[in-house]
């Protein structure tokens, strides 16, 4: 699997190339890829999510320099932003014999270990797909599958400044209390720390190597096949 | 022919999301006709067949895998 590190990027590139890199997966002309990266501050509405999760208008969002997407995953509205990392997998599901439920399970199973790294117990809510602690949820999943290749994928608070879940009602739920890693490891988090940790933690659960190239390479690639 | 849920593991039920094509619309084999989701996950019914979309059922249905959503009739 093809690791590629794309640093903080706003949402719109990467959606682009998200859907460019899924469209060639289905067609069998790339290995799986795996997106990593945080955002700059966006919202997003996924298939569920309603204008009324914005607990501000979209205006005013824009003006503090917030972008709103609605896109194709699953789940409702979301934030992302500096300090959380962001997992983007396009892999074919049925090349590593996988269901979709399972899936959905090993992306937790990443998050729950990467936050075991950093001493904090994570854990699955039956019926709301995510990372929990106890003191609310940390690690987010919004996947789309087409032709068995995902894209979307997972989000992981890590030290998240400003935490825009406040602007949102996250995942259709009201007063859900949303938390960062490094408010709840006793020797605090960074970024940098928590995508190794994640990553590892990736290919473990999921059994493949990763390995990495420049975002330059997979566009001069991407440019080459035209 | 039926468009039928797939099995997408150890799924018992999932939501039918919403239909990319009408009722009566023509589909061509391998079109995106339909999305379901399941635990947060968007999953992407194609067609199995070309033809005529028919007995649509309704969005926001609980259905299971393996029970059909419609049918593709010859046009």
């Amino acid at each position: 699997m093809v690791l590629v590190r794309l640093g903080r990027a706003p949402y719109g590139p990467v959606l682009e190339l998200q859907r460019r890199l899924h469209s060639l997966r289905r067609e069998r002309k790339t290995p799986d890829f795996l997106l990593s990266l945080e955002h700059e501050p966006v919202i997003t509405l996924g298939r569920v999510g309603r204008n009324e999760d914005l607990l501000l208008s979209q205006d005013e969002l824009r003006r503090m320099g917030v972008e709103i997407y609605t896109v194709e995953r699953g789940g409702a509205a979301t934030y992302h932003g500096p300090g959380q990392l962001v997992l983007y997998p396009i892999l074919d599901l049925r090349g590593l014999g996988l269901g979709v439920r399972e899936y959905v399970r090993q992306l937790e199973e990443v998050m729950i270990r990467t936050g075991k790294a950093l001493a904090v117990e994570l854990f699955r809510r039956p019926g709301y797909p995510g990372a929990w602690h106890r003191k609310g949820k940390v690690g987010f999943i919004g996947v789309y599958v087409r032709g068995w290749v995902t894209f979307h994928g997972l989000a992981l608070n890590v030290d998240l400044r400003p935490n825009g879940f406040a602007w949102i009602v996250p995942c259709g739920a009201p007063g859900l209390p949303v938390v960062s890693l490094a408010e709840l490891s006793p020797d605090g988090c960074t970024l940098a720390e928590v995508e190794g940790l994640a990553h590892s933690a990736f290919s473990a659960v999921f059994g493949v190597e990763l390995v990495e190239i420049s975002p330059r390479e997979v566009w001069a690639w991407l440019n080459r096949i035209g | 022919m039926d468009l039928i849920v797939p099995d997408l593991g150890e799924v018992e039920e999932v939501t039918l999301l919403r239909w990319l094509k009408g009722e009566g619309e023509e589909v061509e084999v391998g079109e995106a006709v339909a999305e379901v989701e399941a635990d947060k996950a968007v999953f992407v019914i194609e067609s199995p067949a070309a033809g005529i979309l028919r007995s649509r059922r309704p969005e926001g249905s609980r259905v299971r895998p393996g029970e059909a959503i419609a049918q593709v009739l010859p046009g």
